[in-house]
């Protein structure tokens, strides 16, 4: 019969977040966001214990392990095997871990290992240094391959001894990184079809952030499918995090019909986003969301030069964060294929953006002259007829 | 009224009501072409979503990793030439299992015309793949491994978490497709679980309906073999059959769902033809791997002395019992099964195995009864030779 599978992951997170009074908040949501990540996929027992977190799969530990490597905080990962306190048995467990972790590695030549050992359970009989050696010991004597190397080994095995038995381990898989989702507050996100803002999104959320979301959409100029590329993406989205995603889907078209009214092509795209942001503000009182999250990005077209940026921001009433603010379209690009944005974005779709869109775009706008525009029109009935009709979809987290 | 007892289900099952009502929306008043963009094609768009959402969570994959088939061989088809092609650049070889399906037997056999080297790997005593033989053949130009689940004549559970980890320490290009027609439903098959890279299945073995199936890959591409309008992502052109989605994604989750107490029924319906076993001169269990590794005892195989399975296959048919003599997509071409002669049995003595197959509808006294009428067909036989 096979060896049982590794039936604990062990969950390493940044310390430099845990200095001060926020270590408790900060252990408790990833705890939270860990079990409600692995519910529908493989249900698990969380334990906290001081530094680090231990998850217990009912079944399927891999699957467990991969949908962990996407949980913002987890800076690494560890499928470990339990055994007894005792040091035969723990010699045992860990023959069969660096077995498996030797497996992996075909390449002839040495291999270097070495046993760092931890111990919290102070009345087992070997101190952290002995069990060191003396696992160390039998390991080597197992394989010829083995070479120890307490410098800079090839493997690592692991061993933390704990009141409730002695946890053994090899391999480590890296984290995601970043803050656990709803440790920074949450946020209104501004979401177009475009490849921009889902990544926006993305980077928010590794930075511990929760995020609603709002979209824009001009029926009856464009249809149905461009609203449902929008919820699409916000499901991809969704894993990230473990609340429901909430989408207002905002009725567009009669704030851009009185724009274009106005008959000053240039400022139309300047306007328009203006809008967005005065809308985006009143719904984040709604969501309780501190602060607004688009996906601008400084000169990548036209209506996003500094001056402009500010005509835009100057209309919201919250901070707007801009995660892309510095990166190239590339960068972008890469992150949206890593996160599986990309495909969805890629998909050909007129959205409210594009609409009476006007050959040459104001570069550097004057927030001045953008109020005095307004001025002309009843900006408080479009934003409130906006938000009377705003529908709102919610998305439950991707398993 | 004669009863019949249908134990063939490794070959089709029939279709669960539960899963009928999930698809009979979009065969009546439902309908529209998912590409469409207007909200006939969105509401369509949006029912096929659910149902890649659907088999997504059963393998613990994403929905974007979930291409439609028209079944299991198409599915197969797409993984094995698929995958070859796509990573062409890395090499040319192409390992397969001595036990696979002509469907993917076949489509490695395609390959070949263009230029691959093919493989078949090995098989031990146990009629298991021969991890150290698939060892040896493995390098950097190797670029697919395919290899089966759960064997379609036996129920042995074939080791593949163990094969998958092989080949990623010495083909780092490779991709392992698996598959998984007899094990999915009765055994774990989340792809992170069996290590593999694309799994494919099929509706029609789960109570659901036929012409439907998938490809699930995880990171993963392939190159596409039906081209045309675009859908699912680039990988397989054609309208999708949104019913047939529905429908697999509903037998999928009825098998999740009740996965314990179909084992418990395969297990108690096993158990009652083997009790009868002593009454069955010269009749043995096949059961090769159950110790090392695991059978899933929705099928059983047995080996019958009086007279070739094909023989007992019809007489037991009159009695109301239907069975296989082998597996139904080889028994026509009448070839040498490798597993069998690597068991050590003969070609005549291939010839005498009977193939049960169960499913969570199949009751103990519907065991009973086959299990009697095998008694009795087997006396009957017994009598005519002597």
């Amino acid at each position: 019969m096979n060896a049982p599978d590794p039936d604990v992951i062990l969950v390493r997170y940044g310390e430099l977040a845990l200095k001060g009074g926020n270590r408790v908040d900060f252990e408790r949501q990833l705890a939270n966001n860990i079990r409600i990540a692995l519910e529908s996929v493989a249900p698990a027992k969380v334990e906290r214990h001081w530094g680090r977190m231990f998850v217990f799969p009912e079944r399927r530990t891999e699957v467990a392990l991969a949908r962990l490597r996407e949980v913002f905080g987890i800076t690494s990962l560890s499928p470990t095997r339990r055994a007894e306190l005792d040091v035969e048995a723990i010699g045992k467990v860990a023959e069969q871990v660096l077995d498996e972790a030797l497996a992996e590695r075909t390449a002839p030549g040495p291999v270097s290992f070495r046993v760092r050992a931890t111990r919290s359970e102070k009345r087992f009989a070997l101190t952290s240094v002995e069990l060191d050696r003396v696992i160390g010991g039998r390991l080597k004597e197992r394989n010829e391959r083995l070479t120890v190397d307490l410098e800079e080994p090839d493997i690592v095995v692991g061993l933390d001894v704990r009141a409730e038995g002695a946890f053994v381990f090899a391999r480590r898989v890296e984290g995601p990184g970043g803050l656990p989702v709803g440790t920074l507050g949450r946020a209104l996100c501004l979401i177009s079809g475009g490849f921009d803002s889902p990544v926006s999104a993305y980077l928010s959320m590794k930075r511990g952030l929760s995020l609603a979301y709002v979209t824009y959409h001009s029926a009856p100029f464009i249809g149905e499918s461009a609203r449902k590329k929008v919820v699409d993406l916000v499901r991809v989205l969704s894993r990230f995090q473990p609340r429901h995603s909430r989408l207002w889907v905002v009725p567009f078209a009669a704030s851009q019909i009185a724009i274009r009214d106005l008959e000053v092509a240039g400022y139309r795209t300047v306007l328009y986003r203006r809008m967005m942001q005065r809308i985006a503000s009143r719904l984040a009182e709604r969501e309780e969301a501190q602060a607004l999250v688009t996906g601008e990005c400084l000169g990548q077209v036209a209506s996003q030069t500094l001056e402009n940026l500010t005509c835009i921001q100057a209309a919201a009433t919250l901070p707007v964060i801009r995660p892309l603010v510095s990166f190239d379209k590339e960068e972008t690009i890469r992150l949206a294929r890593r996160i599986g944005t990309f495909e969805l974005s890629a998909v050909q779709e007129p959205d409210c953006c594009t609409l009476f869109m006007p050959t040459k775009p104001v570069i550097r706008g004057r927030p001045e002259f953008c109020e005095e525009l307004e001025s002309r029109l009843n900006v408080e009935q479009l934003v409130e007829a906006a938000l009377a009709s705003a529908e709102l979809v919610s998305i439950p987290p991707e398993g | 009224m004669t009863q019949v007892v249908y134990l063939d289900h490794a070959a089709t099952t029939p279709l669960d009501p539960r899963v009928r009502a999930a698809m009979e929306p979009w065969l009546g008043e439902r309908f529209g072409n998912p590409s469409s963009r207007h909200p006939f094609g969105v509401a369509a768009a949006e029912a096929l979503d659910g149902a890649r959402a659907g088999v997504a969570r059963a393998f613990a994959v994403r929905a974007a990793d979930v291409v439609f088939t028209s079944g299991a061989t198409e599915a197969n088809n797409l993984g094995v030439i698929g995958q070859a092609r796509a990573g062409r650049k890395h090499g040319r070889r192409v390992l397969v299992g001595a036990t696979e399906h002509p469907s993917v037997r076949e489509a490695a056999e395609a390959l070949e015309r263009e230029g691959f080297a093919v493989e078949t790997l090995a098989l031990d005593a146990d009629s298991s793949v021969d991890l150290e033989d698939l060892a040896r053949r493995l390098a950097p130009d190797v670029v697919l491994v395919a290899q089966m689940l759960v064997s379609n004549e036996f129920g042995t559970v074939y080791p593949l978490r163990e094969l998958a980890r092989v080949v990623r320490a010495r083909a780092p290009h490779a991709r392992v497709h698996v598959d998984a027609v007899q094990a999915v439903g009765k055994i774990e098959c989340a792809l992170a679980e069996l290590g593999c890279d694309s799994l494919a299945l099929s509706a029609h073995k789960l109570h659901g309906p036929q012409g439907v199936g998938a490809l699930v890959l995880v990171n993963s591409t392939v190159e596409a073999l039906l081209v045309g309008g675009g859908q699912e992502r680039g990988r397989r052109s054609g309208t999708e059959n949104v019913a047939g989605a529905l429908g697999l994604a509903a037998a999928l989750r009825f098998a999740e769902l009740e996965r314990a107490a179909s084992l418990a029924a395969a297990k108690a319906a096993r158990a009652a033809i083997v009790a009868r076993l002593s009454e069955m001169p010269g009749s043995r269990v096949l059961e090769p791997g159950r110790r090392a590794r695991g059978i899933v005892d929705a099928i059983l195989a047995l080996v019958v002395r009086v007279a070739p399975a094909e023989v007992v296959m019809h007489h037991l048919e009159r009695r109301g019992v239907y069975v296989s003599a082998g597996a139904a997509c080889q028994s026509k071409k009448g070839a040498q099964s490798p597993s069998l002669a690597a068991l050590g049995l003969g070609e005549d003595e291939a010839r005498h195995v009977l193939r049960f197959s169960f499913a969570r509808t199949t009751t103990v006294a519907e065991a009973e009864f086959a299990a009697q009428a095998l008694v009795e067909v087997q006396r009957e036989l017994a009598a005519v030779n002597a």
